[in-house]
């Protein structure tokens, strides 16, 4: 997908007139294809019995792979092995995503201060900043960047739907998550803990010592260390919770010039001496009590064991090895909580290579993976994120702080509602989303009325399919009875509906 | 693959449907601010008479033939005329009304008092306000059996606010979208597909696989069938009455559905309200027809099935200029069902709130009750929810004694 000068000086050709807004996207699509965010007229895919390790380490840093990324990832790894593309997706900055960014990027209220989008109402407010994770999740050559934003924002849920948040969310997304997703655990953490949108979700605002009898609010205080950073067994106390408070009393929300900015009031602030998991914190401290707290949870024996932990669950399995969880938890000690350092850590590990194909797609991951998986052409409206919503995971809407659950037993009621996207999908059937069905067939050496589902497989499940999984078809392609397109984009749902596709 | 076809024979003979007892909870909202008052009519209090010169309904009558007269329900309350169909439920005791219900809310605005409603909130959201809705919350918290495709369903084209954050939940018009949607003609060999595939499965997705196309199969056979409803159950052949029947032929098919959500419209009667007849009548005969179908076709599982039926606020106690009625606070909610202690009429009798609470304008009913008592009590009482602090935080309810014990 590499774009040359040349190529982008042609699309700016295409869009040298001004065009009606439906226009528009047709157009923002047609040059995305010419500039090569397509299906590769061919495309290597794996050939191995068991799930191929590159594939594995792909759709685990991925939201699925796209037609040609095993094969360009494969070339990498031939030369410099798996370290070598870890590395090119541990540096965002350096992988050109423009493509995805003429998609995602025009979204104007995700760019606002809090204060502009007030000036926005709710429904194109959370529209847009859905449609802006979904295109991202699905056209972001910055995959594992993007895996990432969704791992934190689960961490550090927050949901639209409580009071301001809406307005104050966009800026949330840009300058805690997104801002910190590949960084140092504990520069998110105090990005976090003064964001407004967080502020508002957790009651943060509400937070005061304005008058002697006034006592802490400890909502925030408590999901700080329970949810956050400790973890709930993580050995703090009800005493560190609402010394935690103490501390973080004072900041406020300025509801008019500037409404939805952070500042902090003194005279909201709990000034004495405090306690914190056996640290003194000195009376006087005012608005640099939230730094001595952020230090002290960070550097919590208990915060490198509880994100080493969720950070192996995400990617390794849901009963995260011992042995590695222990060496994460070093590399975050060693490393003040450097996601790269341990990513590095995780990825290359034996017990990242042993556990293939044993994760279960939550629906987002689910629906992006499909979309990518038949490189399909969409700008996420409407008909698309019904979908989402329907299946219990639309972006920034999960209700409680803990986020969206990451093992599998909550999502396993969503089967019916994956089928029908998946067969929909393939049919070109979802309004607002366009497959090319026979592109797809041709480039994986299917010829229209010969075509042999086993060569299907490995493009969307990383293996090849054994005589339980491709009998299914075989019967259903003699079964049928249909010919031709409508036969072939149905063979492509059922390969997105089949057990085996809803793993990763 | 012996244990494939076994699957497939299974599937193909129908297995025994599994033992499902679910309660089901439907809520009914009434969009748009109902004046509940002109519904269940306090004819034994003058001012509703004095307050509303033309739009009040008429006391009733004994042995009268006045079609225009309110229905008796007991010395002071009586019920719309077009209550009538929900008259016999009353008097048999499954039918039960809560007088002056409401929230905190003196917005006076549609949205925001149905969306506090829906979010099971107090007006000042703060303080551990968890976000979602209540039914979401309530489906997040509630123990027991696995949610299916189907545990909450919400009629309409949109998942409401009160499921937001449910694990699950499917908007629905009717049945016939419960169906593998095969752009052919083609869906039989597609869902044969589905059910080799997942019947190979041994792993996490074998369960699940099966429970799906056991659900489909079911549904398929109730299409299949030309559905009449039992009990000569007539539904309004409208969008509401259509909603309600395809919540029964859910229920009957005992596809685990736990929560329904349907919305009926067009209450906000500033204008030419009309009485016995008229505008709101028409929309409390649809309400009222429905209902009673409903609960006549589900005669036999009348102890698994709770109705609610709520509104964002009521309307004041007198009469506009334009013989409409304004936004008000509190309303009369309706409760049915075989669990529900019916046969009277509950909480405070309509009286107009202090004068230092007129937010919104003179003539709002009192709200004597939260609207979260009454959903605290169907969700504790009826649905066996335990952890009512994480569905209504911070909220102490009261006790209505609305459910039988």
């Amino acid at each position: 997908m590499s774009s040359t000068r040349r190529a982008w000086l042609r699309a700016a050709a295409i869009a040298g007139g001004v065009l009606p807004l439906a226009a528009c996207e047709r157009l923002l699509s047609r040059v995305s294809r010419e500039l090569g965010q397509n299906i590769p007229a061919q495309f290597a895919t794996p050939a191995s019995a068991d799930i191929d390790p590159v594939f594995h380490l792909l759709s685990r840093t991925s939201y699925g792979l796209w037609p040609g990324d095993w094969q360009r990832a494969q070339a990498v790894i031939k030369d410099g092995g798996p370290a070598a593309w870890i590395e090119q997706q541990l540096a965002p900055d350096t992988i050109d995503d423009r493509l995805c960014d003429l998609r995602a990027r025009r979204f104007e209220t995700l760019w606002h201060d809090p204060g502009t989008c007030y000036e926005y109402k709710k429904e194109v407010l959370r529209e847009e900043i859905t449609r802006h994770t979904l295109l991202r999740a699905v056209y972001s050559q910055r995959q594992l960047f993007e895996v990432m934003v969704g791992f934190w924002t689960d961490h550090l849920n927050i949901n639209l739907e409580k009071g301001d948040c809406i307005y104050l969310k966009p800026a949330d997304d840009r300058t805690v998550i997104r801002q910190h997703a590949l960084g140092k655990f504990r520069d998110l953490i105090r990005a976090s803990v003064t964001s407004p949108a967080m502020l508002v979700y957790l009651d943060g605002k509400e937070n005061r010592k304005a008058a002697p009898t006034d006592i802490p609010n400890e909502n925030y205080a408590r999901e700080l260390l329970e949810l956050h950073t400790l973890g709930v067994h993580g050995g703090y106390t009800q005493q560190d919770v609402y010394e935690a408070a103490r501390c973080l009393t004072g900041w406020r929300l300025r509801t008019t010039w500037r409404k939805g900015t952070v500042y902090f009031d003194p005279a909201w602030h709990d000034d004495g001496e405090k306690t914190l998991l056996g640290q003194r914190i000195a009376a006087g401290g005012g608005a640099y009590d939230v730094d001595r707290v952020v230090d002290i949870v960070c550097r919590h024996p208990a915060t490198a064991r509880f994100i080493a932990t969720k950070l192996t669950q995400k990617f390794v399995s849901e009963t995260a090895p011992s042995s590695l969880v222990e060496r994460v938890a070093q590399t975050f000690t060693a490393t003040d909580g450097d996601s790269k350092a341990m990513l590095r850590v995780i990825l290359l590990s034996d017990e990242f290579q042993s556990a293939r194909g044993v994760k279960f797609k939550r629906p987002f991951h689910f629906i992006a993976s499909c979309l990518r998986a038949l490189g399909a052409d969409t700008h996420a409206h409407k008909p698309l994120l019904e979908y989402l919503l329907r299946m219990g995971q639309a972006p920034f809407q999960h209700p409680t702080p803990d986020g969206y659950p990451d093992e599998a037993t909550p999502w396993l009621g969503t089967l019916l509602w994956r089928w029908n996207f998946a067969i929909s999908l393939a049919a070109n059937n979802v309004p607002s989303v366009q497959v090319e069905a026979a592109r797809l067939l041709t480039a994986l050496g299917g010829d229209g009325a010969q075509l042999d589902p086993a060569r299907l497989w490995p493009h969307f499940i990383g293996r090849m399919s054994t005589a339980a999984e491709s009998q299914p078809l075989t019967e259903f392609a003699a079964r049928s009875g249909l010919q031709g397109d409508a036969h072939n984009a149905e063979l492509l749902g059922l390969l997105l509906a089949s057990p085996a596709f809803q793993r990763y | 693959m012996s244990s494939r076809r076994g699957f497939l024979r299974q599937l193909a003979l129908g297995r025994p449907a599994a033992a499902t007892h679910e309660h089901t909870l439907v809520c009914v909202f009434l969009r748009g601010g109902a004046d509940t008052l002109n519904m269940v009519v306090p004819y034994g209090d003058d001012r509703y008479y004095q307050l509303r010169p033309t739009i009040a309904i008429s006391a009733p009558v004994a042995n009268s033939a006045n079609k225009d007269a309110a229905l008796k329900l007991d010395d002071f309350y009586a019920f719309h005329p077009k209550l009538r169909p929900l008259l016999p439920l009353y008097q048999e005791g499954r039918l039960a009304i809560v007088q002056a219900v409401g929230s905190d809310n003196t917005s006076g605005s549609h949205f925001e008092a149905q969306d506090q409603m829906e979010h099971g909130e107090a007006q000042a959201r703060v303080a551990n306000s968890s976000g979602g809705g209540w039914l979401g919350r309530h489906l997040r918290t509630r123990t027991g059996r696995e949610l299916t495709p189907l545990s909450a369903v919400a009629i309409g084209p949109t998942i409401p606010e009160s499921l937001r954050g449910a694990p699950t939940a499917s908007a629905l018009h009717s049945l016939a979208e419960l169906q593998i949607q095969a752009p052919t003609q083609d869906a039989r060999a597609v869902t044969a597909a589905l059910a080799a595939l997942y019947g190979a499965e041994v792993g996490l997705l074998s369960q699940p696989g099966r429970s799906t196309l056991e659900l489909l199969q079911r549904v398929e056979s109730l299409r299949g069938q030309r559905y009449a409803p039992e009990n000569g159950a007539e539904y309004p052949d409208e969008e509401f009455g259509n909603g309600l029947r395809e919540v029964a032929r859910l229920i009957k098919a005992g596809v685990g559905l736990e929560v329904a959500c349907l919305d009926l419209g067009g209450w906000d009667t500033h204008f030419f309200q009309g009485a016995s007849d008229g505008l709101q009548a028409a929309q409390i005969a649809l309400l009222a027809r429905g209902l009673a179908a409903f609960d006549a076709e589900l005669q036999a599982v009348r102890a698994r099935v709770t109705v609610l039926v709520m509104t964002e606020f009521g309307r004041r106690i007198y009469e506009n200029g334009s013989l409409g009625t304004d936004h008000g606070r509190g309303f009369a909610l309706l409760a049915l069902g075989g669990c529900i202690q019916g046969g009277q009429v509950f909480g405070e009798k309509p009286s107009l709130t202090a004068d230092d609470e007129f937010l919104l304008g003179p003539g709002g009913l009192a709200v004597h009750c939260d609207y979260r008592a009454v959903l605290a009590e169907i969700l504790s009482g009826v649905l066996n929810n335990q952890q009512l602090g994480q569905v209504f935080p911070n909220f102490q309810p009261q006790a209505i004694g609305l459910v039988k014990v």
